[in-house]
């Protein structure tokens, strides 16, 4: 096969960041007009500084610095997180593509590039690593040349990046296809402005109408699934989706990679704070960040519907959690070998695993080839994850019991499982649900690792939101409330449950129902 | 009836219980009595099947129940136990822990169940607490309700392991009677017990078991008043004496002296002489054989007997011999020369055993 990998290291990554709406007709002067807070105007000036970059990007390469100091810079996660960062005085500058920084500096004017350009970065496509490869190849080969023979990318890019309005920008008209070739699967960041993103339940922007136009040429259905940047390369190398967008292409990573030729091209720049006072209050500042996170493009249904996902995936685990741990333990606890054995080496494997990790080893790796949702997937993860903890809390919570218990339902003639069900799981039950409570608020904090795989769950949704709006307060302080909302609804369940069930709480009426007392 | 035969139970390093054959038969009290770890309890839950036999057999009224395919559950109903633990389940009330295997393996309807057990709980004196749940009510009131729990599934025998040994003392009268009271309506009944004035009062065949087997078997005045046989002999005297083994200067004598006080208690022997025996005792001891080089090794007993009324310390002990005479302790010389006081102080020529000397001080009440 073309173009195997053998030394991923050739490539890496790179998602460009949600472009917002920033088609600043004066910004050149605005930056001439700003002076730097810490006085650096030339990249010369940054050496030895505190600097950022975006992990995975591998931008700070293309500066043509040396090596040691190249890896001095900070690496984030999010560019918005370099903004916050630089904001809070943690770096003296950030760098980033220039699209980045003018989606960024459109709710933030205080920021500044410098006007130097510290390098420029390809972008092309990767194509999944399965049966289609080759094919895929060819064609999309075919398709960047053409493209850029017959002046058409450069429009795509023109109408989406150069002249980009968030308000009026849409893909026009949805290309027709007859999709007899079948689906192909295209991962995409889906948060990322103008490149990839969602606006009234549909996936927009200039990844997305590239990719249709190509589909459509070709004969394909398009499914676009997005995920966290960090996923798209890894899902692709595994044979997961079929296409990922915007990888970075590095000098070194020539005749190895599947990686497509450059479909756009794009400046890096570097990012300092200047000087600037702004117009609004605090409270109007506040209004307007409230209004933009959750009123604007109706963003609360994108919390809603997040959160929806979030209690999907934790309700499903814990429910077929509980069973699967129920189950482990009844085959278990009469020392089958074989039950025991099984037990003991998934126990091992999931204690010892990361969460996120293994959630990719399902996902990439176990159900690669498969098209299992992410939420599927997500699902039979942390079922497993509570199972274990469900076994666990069995254990302890039948080892509690005084063997007695056991023996004298036994003496009395009830059956093993009269006196399971009867006898131990009562007594059990109060001691293992303590801990189950804790386990559910553990759950569903954990599962927001999902977005690594494709899910659109709450966390992911709360970063959608700060990469299109560039702000971070409102959407985590939103994210957080949520989550402890959805901790206290189910721990108030769990409660109720425990008290239900509490044979000790029983009423006298209850205990004595259906029976004619005797003086 | 109850017919064990050649029954074995065995475990990776212990074997306790080694071809017991015996035969309960309708209306038998048994006592089981014996040293600790020598298959007591074994054989107890072994006949219900709590533990499985390695080998032999037990055949209940013809049908034998360590055969493939036989429904224990069906046999257990038959078998009632009280455990030393009591084992009332904790998360139900004192009436429903009666009530609930009524209805559960008997298909009882809640109303004959629930009748039944206030029935008993009169009977056990605790009426009053049918709403409480367990961890309420003390050991002995708990110890009584566990036994009206199997009472209440009309049980052919009821098997006791050790129901009074988790007891406090204030509490074994009340569980006691409430067995000898069960013991008179004529139910066969197998217990297990350390109490030997209890055993004596209510059973009509002692079994005294030793090293996983019947040792010597009789009614309670054969076993107890004329045993036989070597170790049951022993085992009966050693009931009314103390033993210890010194082995090092660090001994805790104070916890020897708070036995020597229960014991005394126990068996109505007066302060005065118990002081005596522990004065003689740490006389030789620390203030003498102590001195000598070397780890000490004795060997301490302290017999009272209750026919001739005297109360007696013996040492054996190893290497350099302690002549008593030569102490120069005033009250101890004192106390050897009381008339009441016999003495015996010898070294043990060509001695085969451990020890090659041997004093003993017996302490004789005169009014």
């Amino acid at each position: 096969m073309k173009n195997r990998i053998n030394k991923i290291i050739v490539l890496i990554l790179c998602l460009v960041m949600a472009f917002q709406a920033v088609a600043f007709a004066d910004g050149e002067t605005q930056e001439q007009e700003m002076i730097p807070k810490n006085g650096i105007t030339t990249i010369d000036e940054l050496h030895g500084k505190r600097l950022g970059v975006q992990t995975g990007t591998l931008y700070e390469q293309a500066i043509g610095w040396p090596k040691e100091e190249t890896d001095k810079f900070e690496q984030y996660k999010m560019p918005n997180d370099m903004l916050l960062a630089l904001e809070s005085n943690k770096l003296d500058a950030y760098l980033i593509e220039e699209v980045g920084f003018y989606a960024q500096r459109y709710e933030h004017p205080e920021l500044m590039r410098l006007k130097e350009k510290a390098g420029e970065s390809q972008f092309a496509v990767i194509v999944g690593n399965n049966e289609k490869q080759d094919v895929l190849y060819a064609q999309m080969e075919e398709f960047i040349a053409e493209g850029k023979a017959n002046g058409w990318l450069d429009g795509l890019y023109d109408y989406w990046v150069r002249n980009w309005n968030p308000n009026t920008c849409k893909i026009e008209t949805i290309p027709e296809t007859t999709g007899e070739n079948g689906e192909v699967i295209i991962a995409i960041e889906g948060g990322y402005e103008p490149f990839s993103y969602e606006s009234n339940g549909q996936f927009e922007g200039y990844d997305v109408e590239f990719m249709m136009n190509f589909c459509a040429k070709y004969g394909y259905t398009w499914n676009f699934q997005a995920m966290e940047f960090d996923a798209i390369a890894v899902g692709a190398i595994a044979g997961k989706y079929d296409f990922g967008m915007n990888i970075v292409v590095d000098e070194e990573r020539a005749e190895d990679s599947v990686l497509t030729d450059w479909y756009y091209v794009c400046d890096l720049v570097f990012v300092v704070e200047g000087e600037y006072e702004s117009e609004m209050g605090f409270f109007e500042n506040m209004a307007y960040s409230f209004e933009k996170t959750f009123i604007r493009d109706n963003r609360w249904r994108l919390f809603a519907e997040g959160m929806g996902r979030t209690l999907l995936i934790t309700v499903m685990s814990i429910i077929l959690g509980t069973a699967l741990g129920f189950a482990a333990y009844m085959a278990c606890r009469h020392g089958n070998k074989v039950a025991n054995g099984i037990t003991g080496v998934i126990n091992w494997l999931i204690e010892g695993i990361p969460t996120v990790v293994f959630l990719m080893i399902l996902s990439f790796v176990i159900f690669g080839k498969t098209q299992l949702s992410g939420t599927l997937i997500s699902i039979i993860g942390f079922s497993f994850i509570f199972g274990c903890g469900m076994y666990g809390m069995l254990k302890v919570g039948f080892g509690a019991i005084h063997k007695g218990q056991f023996e004298a339902a036994t003496a009395l003639g009830y059956s093993d499982t009269q006196s399971f069900f009867k006898i131990l799981l009562p007594q059990a039950a109060q001691h293992f649900l303590p801990i189950y409570k804790s386990n559910v608020v553990s759950l569903i904090k954990e599962t927001s690792v999902v977005g690594y795989i494709a899910v659109m769950d709450l966390t992911k949704m709360g970063d959608l939101v700060r990469s299109r709006t560039y702000l971070a307060f409102f959407a985590l302080i939103a994210v957080a409330v949520l989550y402890f909302v959805m901790e206290a609804v189910l721990v108030a369940i769990v409660n109720q449950v425990q008290l239900r069930i509490d044979p000790k709480r029983r009423s006298k009426e209850k205990i004595l129902e259906g029976i004619v007392e005797k003086e | 009836m109850i017919e064990i035969r050649n029954l074995t139970k065995e475990y990776e390093n212990v074997t306790p219980l080694k071809d017991v054959s015996v035969t309960i038969n309708d209306g038998d009290v048994i006592a089981v009595i014996g040293p600790s770890g020598t298959g007591k309890s074994t054989l107890l839950r072994c006949i219900n099947q709590l533990e499985t036999p390695t080998s032999g057999q037990i055949i209940v009224d013809g049908q034998d129940i360590t055969a493939p395919g036989c429904d224990l559950n069906e046999v257990r109903k038959k078998m009632g136990m009280v455990f030393q633990s009591f084992n009332l389940f904790g998360h139900l009330t004192v009436l429903e822990n009666i009530m609930n295997p009524q209805i559960t393996l008997l298909g009882r309807s809640r109303q004959e169940a629930y009748d039944k057990a206030m029935e008993l709980l009169d009977k056990v004196g605790l009426w009053a607490k049918a709403l409480n749940y367990p961890d309420e009510l003390s050991g002995g009131q708990q110890q009584r309700i566990a036994i009206a729990r199997t009472l209440a599934m009309d049980p052919e025998i009821i098997l006791f392991d050790e129901p009074t040994s988790a007891l406090d003392p204030s509490m074994i009268g009340e569980v006691q009677s409430i067995i000898r009271m069960i013991a008179k309506t004529g139910r066969t009944m197998m217990i297990v017990t350390h109490e030997m004035d209890f055993a004596k009062k209510i059973s009509n065949r002692v079994l005294f078991m030793d090293g996983g087997n019947i040792y010597e078997e009789g009614t309670p005045k054969e076993i107890f008043e004329n045993p036989k046989k070597e170790k049951t002999i022993r085992f009966i005297k050693r009931l009314t004496s103390l033993t210890y083994r010194i082995e090092n200067r660090d001994f805790d004598f104070e916890a020897l002296a708070d036995e020597l006080q229960l014991y005394a208690e126990k068996l109505l022997i007066e302060n005065d002489r118990t002081s005596k025996i522990q004065i003689a005792l740490e006389e030789i001891c620390v203030n003498n054989i102590f001195g000598f080089e070397g780890e000490p090794n004795i060997y301490a007993s302290i017999d009272y007997s209750e026919k001739s009324d005297i109360l007696t310390l013996e040492l054996k002990y190893a290497g350099e011999h302690y002549d008593i005479t030569t102490s120069e302790n005033v009250l101890f010389n004192s106390i050897l020369q009381e008339p009441t006081t016999t003495v015996v102080d010898e070294v043990i020529e060509n001695s085969t055993k451990w020890y090659n000397n041997h004093t003993a001080i017996s302490l004789r009440w005169e009014d």
